[in-house]
């Protein structure tokens, strides 16, 4: 299990790593904590020519916050997303879901960046991703732009980026004040990939409504977010369920090698009614 | 295969100049080049954590490192630990029969090395969370743990 | 035979010797030695699980930077001998096959060919280039396409691919099914699992060219035995060859048969005359090293109405992969013959079916029995079930108790020395059994399901050499041991034992410690060198305390022996008989005290090492003793496992809540060494039960060749296991150590099983197959919803 020969490229600033990308196309591959990539690269399924380290842009690392949104850099570690104090106060959920990335020694390398474009269908990240509606900042040899996560995750580990192009941050618009959230992650032991993940938040809306954001992970290419459902806030659960039932319906689940879809869409609707509680209960311990 | 370059590995605070293959693992170099073998490879894909090292005082994979990353980083290995008599946690693993084969062992104890040093107080859900990372085969983790909660407490003792 | 204390050294808590080293990255595995100029050797492996070879092109992977040679199974056949297993076992068909495949393939992951470069980097890069062409061939991937009818053959030369067929019967279980009250029958289907070492298989051969001596590192379980397979392959003799293990990162059983790739190193270092080094990646090591279990068991319990067991029948099949590195009947029949173990049934019949299929082939893995508990007590639990009876009384209606032992199975197997009825009491009090009922009626009130699952374990652990004899398998049970007291007085000891985490070097310095009268911390252990320790059996089974610790007890007692006999000729006494040793001093008895005689053992040892003339008549020079110790056919240690859990119905998840352990395993030589086994074995059971399962497809392709898809365990699905002791010594061994390790797999295995089907019991449904997966679990509860 040794990787194929590759040359390696340091870069120590981003136009150079976007130029190192440029030129050598899709024979080059960026390495940011290297904890997807390298047992693809060990296992050869990953052969690049060229390895494009991205190691040495410090400055990706990084967390700011302003009005409307909480902006993290790629190179930012999972740990420091599970732990930063702004992010445990503005945005408890992204801290939980990277809290349950793989293992302690793995989330001190692995990135954010990384995560999402690796885009593995049952990651955390991508999925507070889409359900938040995040913006993906992406830089490339014509300048900047702006990708929003519904469109930049395209199908499995296929993501809407060229290949000399970089992500350089994620922009996680601000989460209301007293959102309530929750977040299930299913899987056989801990630190796997979840057979399903779901993430929720309850938002109040006006002094008697509340709006519910639910996104799944680990049951369709890409992670998937229901329609934002408004109901009053003292509606009962039978008509949550329903509206809920509906979309999870219509959800296209197939079975893989090992999970057949029935126990997978199951699953998903057990776990999203666990989520749905949990975020209720949040929103009222910040209503109180 | 690629050329060789040469890179300079600053390991247990002494600097090594070797000639390796870009796509050389951390793990590889540090066991067969500077013979440091101490460093256990069971798996070479992330999952078993036998591997486990310290880059800049951090746990990490050195199975998913490739050695020339580490050039302006520091590296630390299992040899480091407990040169001058054992560390509190490697005292806690003997006590508490913490290892019967020992293959895990060094990648256990890098990984709670940097993690008790953070985290001085620790509870068992914790430390499970923490140790869910390296496999053993045949302790079943019980005595592991304890042996966490033993070396926790007398480093709090120690600092007070 | 058994002295079984009171002990100065035996079960006293002493810390393990081997941990220093292990715990600061100075263990020596075989990749940590250094061997000057080693090449490196790596497999091509089949993608196919069955095909036929036509050609292999090495043209251009030879061309490729760094490569040596590269070698195929034409090759391998100049320079090595046929495997052939034909032990006369009645039912069972001989195999034999090549170092490597020549004609054809067998299982995905089968090696076809072995490239030698300067490292494994450039060996990889070769094997890319090497072009194998094979004609697919229809795959076996179950046991029923493997006993079909018109089934491909996946050895040629065999009938069919049942290569294994013993049948027994006891008593008339038949006329007794005849008066019963009921047929109770039931299921239970054991998965694939694989060892997982955290250190896979690997080896270092180095050939002198001038001694025509060849030196093989590796990881084994039985040195001495595997040096008996590398010289037979290589037409060597058995004193050209040492084999030295050094530390192993587990075996489990996964390291103990000589494997074609060690055989492939072995040759190639001999005829490349460089050293050959392997190691295996983990992809290899799950996909092709070699697997366990995989058997279905069908019980047929005559019950009467209270719930006794009139008679019972039992039908195995095990799927046992492509290839036989050990008979094909060795592991499933031990599950038959102790079947009936704690339970008192005289008219039993088995029918052990063994079949080839096209995945890898079977070993022993930690409890090759694994299957046994789960299969008695699943079915003492079918008959609760279908009586509408408690399981404990039907244990307890059943049970051999202290008055019946010793007891004489149907099989022939002897019990005696074990406490299944007292540790089964213990353990219902432990966990609260009589209360259970209640808590888990109110928790069902609330939604919750709770399940609480018993298992009484009789394990067999010591084979002696009566039990082969009986089984018609050619070999032995005994172990060899020597000890050493040197002219300084040290004392160096060994036994033909394989070391592989189980911490021999303290817990066997407590048998020679206390047969020799020295502190455990004063006896080194040499293990692992076939040129230092005498020809033993090896580890296997949990024969390491009692067939190891037996020898070296007994040894001990020699060597003491003589030590007092030369003391008593100092101090002017006729024997040694009012003298003993204790912490390497003599002390002789007055009145009723034991007082220090003046002598030390370094005055003994100096006296008889530099100043022989003065020994006493009929002692000779040195104190060097050895010994070989057959211990008795069978022993058995017992215990009895409690297991309360959750099952969240919503997502099949199952939470282990409480988990204990009363066991009975004879005399403890450690504590900690003992402990560390049971808790060990429990995970290892549930780690199987619950999460582990080698996967193939319909056409044998391997889906679980990563840590990613096949599951251990981590420490967040392991519980707390309590223990509580009930031991009492064996009376036919040497200290009533009985051996163990392997009982905890047994007991874990049935536990889980049958508390899951007790908080299933409300939907009518029973879970008979493992693993116990939240999709499996929740694919029961989808059948209940749908047939209700």
């Amino acid at each position: 299990m040794k990787p194929a020969p590759f040359h390696y490229h340091r870069p120590s600033t981003i136009e150079e790593a976007i130029g190192i990308l440029a030129r050598h196309g899709s024979d080059a591959k960026p390495i940011a904590g290297g904890q997807s990539l390298g047992p693809m690269l060990n296992m050869r399924l990953a052969r690049p020519a060229h390895v494009v380290d991205l190691n040495d842009l410090v400055e990706l690392d990084y967390v700011r916050g302003a009005a409307d949104w909480i902006e993290i850099g790629a190179m930012t570690r999972h740990h420091r997303v599970a732990t930063a104090p702004e992010i445990a106060r503005d945005f408890p959920l992204l801290a939980a879901a990277a809290a349950t990335i793989g293992h302690y020694p793995i989330r001190q390398r692995g990135t954010l960046g990384g995560s999402l474009v690796h885009a593995d269908p049952a990651a955390q990240l991508p999925l507070i991703a889409v359900l938040t509606n995040a913006v993906v900042l992406v830089r490339g040899p014509n300048g900047p732009r702006e990708i929003a996560a519904a469109e930049f995750f395209q199908s499995v580990m296929t993501v809407s980026l060229a290949s000399d192009e970089l992500v350089t941050a994620v922009r996680f618009p601000r989460p209301p004040v007293a959102t309530g959230w929750g977040f299930e992650l299913f899987s056989r032991r801990r630190g796997d990939f979840a057979m399903v993940a779901v993430a929720a938040m309850l938002a109040p809306v006006g002094s008697s409504g509340v709006e519910a954001l639910i996104a799944l992970g680990g049951i369709g290419p890409k992670p998937l977010r229901l329609a934002p459902i408004a109901e009053r806030l003292d509606a009962g659960s039978t008509s949550w369920a329903g509206r809920i039932a509906s979309q999870m319906a219509a959800l296209e689940i197939e079975d893989d090698k090992f999970i057949p879809a029935a126990f997978r869409r199951e699953l998903a609707s057990s776990l999203t009614e666990q989520a749905l509680l949990a975020a209720a209960a949040r929103m009222q311990r910040a209503h109180t | 295969m690629t050329e060789r370059q040469m890179i300079s590995l600053t390991v247990n605070g002494q600097v090594h100049e070797v000639a390796v293959e870009p796509r050389r693992l951390l793990s590889d170099v540090l066991r067969d080049d500077l013979g440091l073998t101490g460093t256990h490879v069971g798996c070479e894909h992330g999952v078993c954590g036998a591997c486990t090292i310290l880059i800049d005082d951090q746990p990490a994979r050195s199975c998913l490192t490739y050695a020339v990353q580490m050039e302006g980083h520091e590296v630390t290995t299992i040899e480091a630990i407990g040169r001058d008599g054992l560390s509190p946690f490697q005292q806690a693993m003997h006590e508490e029969h913490g290892l019967q084969c020992g293959f895990c062992t060094p990648g256990i104890i890098m990984t709670f090395e940097a993690y008790l040093r953070d985290n001085p107080n620790p509870d068992e859900a914790e430390i499970r969370d923490v140790l869910s990372g390296n496999l053993c085969r045949c302790t079943g983790y019980q005595p592991i743990v304890a042996a966490v909660l033993k070396a926790a407490a007398r480093q709090r003792e120690e600092r007070q | 035979m058994s002295q079984a204390g009171p002990f100065h050294y035996i079960g006293k808590p002493l810390l393990r010797k081997e941990d220093r080293r292990l715990l600061t990255g100075h263990g020596r595995y075989v990749d940590d030695i250094v061997v000057p100029g080693a090449l490196h050797a790596c497999f091509v492996r089949s993608p196919h699980a069955h095909a036929r070879i036509i050609n292999i092109d090495t043209a251009a992977a030879r061309e490729m930077p760094g490569v040596v040679a590269i070698v195929t199974g034409r090759d391998m056949e100049q320079w090595t001998t046929k495997l052939r297993l034909a032990p006369p076992i009645e039912g069972l068909e001989p195999v034999e096959f090549t170092a490597l495949p020549i004609d054809k393939v067998r299982f995905h992951g089968d090696p076809v060919a072995c490239v030698v470069a300067a490292d494994r980097y450039a060996a990889e890069d070769a094997m890319e280039r090497i072009e194998v062409e094979y004609e697919v061939l229809p795959a076996i991937a179950t046991l029923e396409a493997a006993l079909a009818p018109d089934a491909v053959k996946v050895d040629d030369d065999l009938s069919s691919n049942l290569v294994s067929h013993q049948t027994f019967s006891g008593g008339d279980p038949a006329g007794r099914a005849r008066d019963a009250h009921r047929i109770v029958e039931a299921s239970f289907y054991l998965h694939r699992h694989t060892h997982v070492p955290m250190e896979t298989r690997g080896c270092a051969a180095i050939w002198d060219e001038g001694r025509e001596h060849l030196t093989m590192l590796t990881g084994n379980q039985a040195p001495h035995p595997l040096r008996s397979q590398l010289a037979s392959r290589l037409k060597l003799s058995e004193s050209q060859i040492t084999v030295n293990t050094a530390d192993v990162g587990g075996a489990f059983g996964q390291k103990i048969t000589l494997y074609r790739e060690e055989l492939t190193v072995a040759a190639l270092a001999r005829e490349l005359k460089r050293p050959v080094r392997w190691r295996e990646d983990r992809s290899e090591n799950l996909m092709a090293a070699s697997h366990a279990r995989e058997n279905l068991c069908k019980t047929r319990a005559a019950v009467d109405k209270n719930g006794r067991i009139l008679s019972l029948e039992l039908e195995l099949v095990e799927d046992f992969g492509g290839y036989c590195f050990y008979p094909a009947n060795y592991m499933s029949r031990v599950v038959a013959m102790i079947l009936t173990g704690p339970y008192k049934i005289a008219d039993y019949a088995f029918d052990v079916k063994i079949a080839l299929t096209n995945k890898c082939g079977n070993g022993p893995m930690r409890a090759p029995m694994a299957i046994t508990s789960w299969v008695m007590d699943g079915t003492i639990e079918a008959v609760a079930r279908e009586l509408g009876l408690d399981s404990v009384a039907v244990r307890r209606a059943n049970l051999l108790q202290p008055d019946d032992l010793p007891y004489r199975m149907a099989t022939g197997e002897l019990l005696e020395d074990v406490t299944p009825a007292e540790t089964l009491e213990m353990v219902v009090d432990a966990i609260g059994y009589d209360d259970f009922r209640a808590r888990q009626a109110e928790a069902r009130q609330q939604g919750k399901y709770l399940g609480l699952g018993l298992c009484v374990v009789i394990e067999s652990t010591t084979y002696g050499s009566g039990f082969y004899k009986a089984a018609g398998i050619p070999g032995s049970g005994h172990e060899a041991a020597w000890v050493r007291i040197e002219p300084s007085g040290a004392v160096n000891a060994a036994v033909g034992l394989g070391a592989t985490g189980q911490g021999y070097e303290t817990s066997l310095a407590h048998a020679v410690a206390e047969g020799l009268g020295v502190d455990p911390t004063q006896v080194r252990l040499h293990i692992g060198n076939t040129d230092i320790a005498p020809y033993g059996m090896g580890s296997r089974g949990g024969r390491g305390g009692t067939a190891g610790g037996g020898a070296l007890y007994l040894c001990a007692q020699k060597a003491r022996a003589q030590v007092l006999a030369i003391a008593a000729h100092r101090l002017g006494m006729n024997s040694g008989a009012e003298l003993r040793m204790l912490d390497g001093r003599v002390q002789r008895l007055i009145g009723n005290d034991w007082g220090d005689a003046g002598l030390s053992l370094v005055d003994i040892a100096r006296q008889a090492y530099l100043d022989p003339t003065s020994l006493p008549d009929g002692i000779d020079p040195g104190l060097d003793f050895s010994l070989t110790f057959d211990p008795p056919p069978m022993t058995y240690s017992n215990s009895t496992h409690a297991c309360e859990i959750e099952i969240d119905v919503k997502t099949g998840a199952l939470q282990i809540l409480r988990y204990v352990v009363a066991e009975d395993c004879g005399t403890v030589l450690n504590p900690h060494v003992v402990r560390g086994q049971q808790q060990g074995a429990v995970a290892m059971g549930l780690s199987g039960s619950l999460l582990e399962q080698v996967v193939y497809d319909a056409n044998g392709q391997n889906l679980t060749a990563t840590f990613a898809d096949y599951l251990v365990a981590t420490a967040c699905e392991v519980p707390e296991i309590e223990i509580l002791h009930n031991n009492t010594p064996n009376r036919r061994t040497p200290g009533g150590m009985k051996g163990m390790a392997e009982g905890g797999v047994m007991g874990s295995i049935g536990a889980i099983s049958n508390a899951v089907n007790d908080a299933l019991a409300p939907f009518g449904v029973v879970a008979d197959r493992q693993p116990l997966s939240p999709q499996y679990l929740h694919g029961l509860l989808r059948s209940a919803r749908t047939s209700s």
